[in-house]
């Protein structure tokens, strides 16, 4: 069973669509990035996913609960929903991480003192959150979402506000939960960062899913055939090719690459180049959005 | 649950509103006991420590104890939006109609707590007017501030406690009226905008004489009038239960 599920999840505020008809799986395990331009959609999608927005149409399923009909639901997720993560000020970390204990049902006071250790939050964990830098309540509002050991965990930027050794530890601690089981949706502008260790990502524009590209064993070629935009034309045709697009004069595509080679020879394209290349998200991305 | 009640009290009283609404509910009386003008304002020559403590609640009832629990009900809610720490409590599996009975039992209480800051501030400003037997009354019984007679302490503390009880009771619903519009506005200015407007309205309604005794702004002077406590309770009570209804209602399908 997916750990999370959305149906055709849609929401409108009065006539204007902010996000339309998304469907996405994300298996245990496996960390789904959401990318997508400023007011696509991405921070609704996620408010819809923990339950803090109800959509106005889909339904949204945490380990086959629908979370806007059932709160126990929640009790698989964990999340960070604000950069960054909000707080009583006038608690200490401690303090408020007791008080999230207490509300997940977590009993073990030793968890607190763990997950503190594992954000790196010790020496400022008996504080107030009020004196806390950014980076630190960025960093807090993580432990508290893993405190009770979520199976879903659900983050919106969750590497904003954080310096670089931050945005490693969370990175870092990302990969060990995946590899724990725990299923990943985050949201997020660094697709270089997460592209390290995502397993799919998800591309948002005007409030749809514009695209899903999977990550894991995805190979890349380059050609560099003349004419291109004829080679091009001839490679979508192919079975066997896929993703084919043109990126500064060469020709990206994943498939297989002696079935492209023959045919473009059996058609007397010139081929100058042909070799493996990695995938590269970033541009990929970029071209996507900007035929959206 | 309880610890959840009990957090909400917590919260409560660490708002701004709160403590400031408590600190001037205690000193306001210290400057009731010192105001020159009592007698051309109230007809009143302070006769007894006791009468210090009936001024300062007909005085905090005019007006400043209403708006005090209107502002900590708004606030209750609206401040845990401003911070975004509402967000963080509705991630957890908790069903958001427990979260906001435990707000409302809080501001439910706070009323009272409001006015027994207000008794006993009263009582350390009217140690000076003496708190023995005195001649004349409390102005919430038989005679008003005059009485009809020799007023032992006694019968003065059971007046000001069943006044303080009332007046706690009248603004019990005024709080579940400020927390149903923070439900809908989730910001404290506009719902305690909001149900100062609905007070004032209501007030307005006196114009349709067959919509008085119905009317939450009727009883808002119970304190001055026990005899209608009866009806008046009842009304008090379907008010405060139908504004937590409703709230639970909204706030149950609240986009956040």
């Amino acid at each position: 069973m997916e750990a999370l599920r959305l149906e055709g999840v849609g929401k409108r505020y009065g006539r204007k669509p902010v996000l339309q008809g998304v469907s996405l799986q994300v298996a245990p395990g496996e960390v789904y990035a959401l990318a997508g331009p400023n007011g696509s959609g991405k921070t609704t999608l996620i408010r819809l996913v923990t339950g803090l927005a109800f959509p106005t149409e889909g339904r949204a399923f945490l380990l086959g609960e629908d979370v806007h009909q059932s709160p126990s639901a929640r009790r698989h997720l964990g999340a960070v929903v604000e950069a960054p993560a909000a707080f009583y000020p006038y608690l200490t970390g401690r303090e408020n991480l007791r008080l999230q204990a207490y509300l997940a049902g977590v009993r073990e006071e030793s968890r607190i003192g763990e997950v503190l250790a594992r954000l790196r939050l010790l020496s400022v964990a008996d504080q107030k959150v009020g004196s806390y830098s950014l980076g630190q309540r960025q960093r807090l509002g993580l432990a508290a979402a893993i405190l009770h050991r979520p199976k879903v965990l659900v983050l919106d930027e969750p590497t904003s506000g954080l310096d670089p050794e931050g945005v490693e530890l969370v990175h870092g601690l990302l990969r060990e939960l995946s590899r724990e089981g725990v299923a990943v949706l985050l949201s997020t502008h660094h697709l270089q960062e997460v592209s390290q260790y995502a397993h799919k990502v998800g591309i948002l524009g005007g409030g749809r899913l514009l695209d899903e590209v999977a990550l894991n064993g995805r190979e890349v070629y380059r050609l560099e055939a003349h004419p291109p935009e004829g080679a091009l034309a001839l490679l979508k045709t192919l079975p066997q090719v896929a993703q084919a697009r043109l990126q500064g004069g060469a020709i990206l595509f994943e498939g297989n690459p002696e079935a492209a080679l023959q045919a473009l020879l059996q058609e007397g394209y010139r081929v100058k180049a042909l070799y493996p290349e990695r995938f590269d998200l970033l541009t990929y991305y970029q071209e996507r959005v900007k035929h959206a | 649950m309880l610890r959840l009640f009990v957090f909400e009290l917590y919260k409560l009283f660490r708002l701004r509103s709160v403590a400031l609404g408590l600190l001037f509910a205690f000193l306001l009386p210290f400057l009731w006991a010192l105001a020159p003008g009592l007698k051309e304002v109230y007809g009143l020559v302070l006769a007894s420590g006791w009468q210090v403590v009936s001024l300062s609640l007909l005085a905090g009832m005019e007006f400043l104890f209403p708006f005090l629990v209107v502002m900590a009900a708004s606030e209750s809610l609206g401040s845990e939006v401003a911070q975004g720490t509402l967000k963080t409590l509705l991630l957890r599996p908790l069903p958001r109609s427990l979260l906001l009975l435990s707000k409302l039992f809080a501001t439910l209480l706070y009323p009272f707590v409001l006015l027994g800051a207000s008794f006993l501030g009263s009582l350390l400003a009217g140690l000076p007017h003496g708190l023995g037997p005195f001649f004349g009354g409390t102005g919430l019984g038989a005679g008003g501030f005059a009485g009809v007679g020799l007023l032992t302490p006694g019968e003065a503390l059971k007046e000001l406690l069943r006044a303080h009880l009332l007046a706690g009771a009248v603004l019990v619903p005024l709080a579940a009226l400020a927390l149903l519009y923070g439900t809908l506005f989730l910001s404290t200015t506009a719902s305690a905008l909001a149900a100062v407007a609905t007070l004032l309205l209501m007030r307005l309604l006196v114009a349709f004489p067959a919509l008085t005794p119905f009317l939450l702004t009727t009883y808002l002077d119970l304190h001055l009038r026990p005899e209608a406590a009866g009806l008046g309770l009842s009304l008090l009570l379907i008010y405060t239960l139908g504004f937590a209804f409703l709230a639970a209602l909204l706030f149950e399908r609240k986009d956040l």
